[in-house]
């Protein structure tokens, strides 16, 4: 029997429209406790695949006929293996091509606005929790944040007709590693970062890779609309959010929608969190109708009803728990803060290495480092 | 170390190594040892994995120029 297989664009639209769906991975116990596939409506099962070797039934208390299941394994071929076993007991089944590898390196760009005068992008990495974005206003864009991945970036703007004309970091990242000087560099254009943020906080060394200097409120132009530098130091010492024609503020690392960044991924905490304080309050002096856009997400129960992860600082100073600890005050939010760190992931040290250019780091390396869900806020919204 | 049946999946991937070594350790005795050789990275941690849920015990694994070397000994 031939089986039927699903690509990852298409499962992150049945995710996205809330279809009911068992994802049935095959990997090994220890890689889908370290990350797996999430969603609204989606289960999981871990059952791994030479589990089936000695029986093929070995699923089948656990599945349902009426229901899709979807098999992914780690890059698609012991997943092709079981989903034609299990079609073959009758089962409703994909199997993901290119397995939790392709999942991983899946992007997609959803609109925030598109009207005649700015056209805003959120470019989502699902697997990752990490966003990014494109500002386009008049056949001219500006991409912040832009993840490793730079082709997904120059396909985009090219279906869009869009020049690009500078990249922006809104920090130097721990997750991730960034995209931007590469992206920059592909495209002869600046990249800007600011340059607290050339200097590895850890090794306190200079970075090794060549950026233009961001001033606090510094005003890029890109078509008719302007976007402001706000230096908001805390979660690094040269953090800055984005306010776009005073209206949208990418947030990067600072306000999250269910939680806020945390201020110790540069390995000085107890000193960073008063004055990731200072900076938060006065991102809260920002209108109440600002629409945050933040560099993260935790879970993907946060996205709206359009698969976009927004909302106003209105509703966020309400729902957030940590701005309402700054609500409360500085002692409050720096207790507040410091008990409740989540543990500090060794590779972040070298991840900014990387994005430093103070280590190098091919696929396979880059892979490695950026396993599993970032963890670049003060709680997660896990849903397990 | 001397094994009883020796396989090759050099230049397999995923699942196939520890499907052929599933029917390799099937024909074996209780006690006989199984080398198997594999160019596929995933298998070492599949052939941890493997091992745990079965009465097999995994007795070695070398690494040389990119090929995994395992000794199972059959439970």
């Amino acid at each position: 029997m031939s089986i039927k297989t699903i690509t990852v664009e298409k499962l992150q639209d049945k995710i996205a429209d809330g279809e009911n769906l068992l994802i049935l991975d095959v990997r090994n116990p220890e890689d889908f406790q370290n990350w797996k596939i999430e969603g609204k409506n989606v289960q999981n099962l871990n059952i791994p695949y030479f589990d089936f070797l000695d029986n093929e039934k070995a699923a089948e208390s656990h599945l349902s006929k009426e229901t899709e299941v979807v098999v992914v394994c780690v890059k698609g071929g012991s997943s092709e293996m079981v989903a034609e076993m299990l079609a073959d007991q009758g089962y409703d089944v994909f199997s993901l091509e290119g397995g939790m590898q392709a999942w991983g390196d899946f992007y997609t760009f959803q609109p925030v606005v598109e009207d005649s005068d700015i056209s805003l992008y959120q470019g989502i990495r699902p697997a990752r929790g990490c966003l990014s974005y494109v500002i386009a206003s008049r056949d001219e864009a500006i991409i912040v944040d832009p993840l490793r991945h730079i082709d997904r970036y120059l396909q985009f703007v090219k279906e869009k007709g869009l020049k690009v004309v500078s990249v922006l970091d809104t920090h130097g990242h721990a997750d991730h590693i960034s995209g931007g000087p590469a992206l920059a560099k592909e495209l002869d254009v600046p990249y800007y970062l600011h340059p607290y943020d050339g200097i590895h906080p850890i090794d306190m060394l200079p970075a090794g890779i060549s950026y233009e200097m961001v001033q606090p409120n510094q005003e890029f132009k890109v078509g008719s609309t302007r976007i402001k530098a706000l230096h908001i130091p805390g979660h690094t010492l040269g953090n800055i959010t984005y306010l776009i024609n005073d209206r949208y503020l990418l947030s990067g690392d600072s306000i999250f929608l269910q939680s806020i960044a945390r201020p110790d991924l540069g390995g000085k905490g107890e000193t960073w969190a008063p004055v990731h304080y200072e900076s938060l309050k006065r991102l809260l002096e920002l209108p109440d109708e600002t629409v945050v856009l933040p560099g993260h997400f935790s879970s993907p129960h946060e996205a709206d009803e359009n698969g976009l992860y927004t909302g106003t600082l209105g509703e966020l100073k309400q729902s957030n728990d940590g701005l309402r600890k700054v609500q409360e005050g500085k002692e409050a939010f720096v207790q507040y803060i410091l008990s409740s760190l989540p543990t500090f992931p060794p590779q972040y040290v070298d991840i900014k290495r990387v994005n430093a250019g103070l280590l190098q780091a091919d696929e396979d390396k880059a892979s490695e480092l950026e396993l599993g869900r970032n963890i670049c806020a003060l709680s997660q919204a896990y849903d397990d | 170390m001397k094994a009883d049946l020796v396989i090759d999946a050099k230049g397999l991937s995923c699942p196939m190594p520890i499907v052929r070594a599933k029917k390799g350790i099937d024909g074996l005795e209780s006690g006989q040892i199984m080398k198997l050789e594999s160019t596929d990275k995933g298998s070492l941690n599949d052939f941890r994995s493997w091992v745990k849920q079965t009465d097999h015990e995994l007795l070695d694994v070398q690494e040389e120029g990119g090929v995994y070397t395992f000794y199972v000994k059959k439970g």
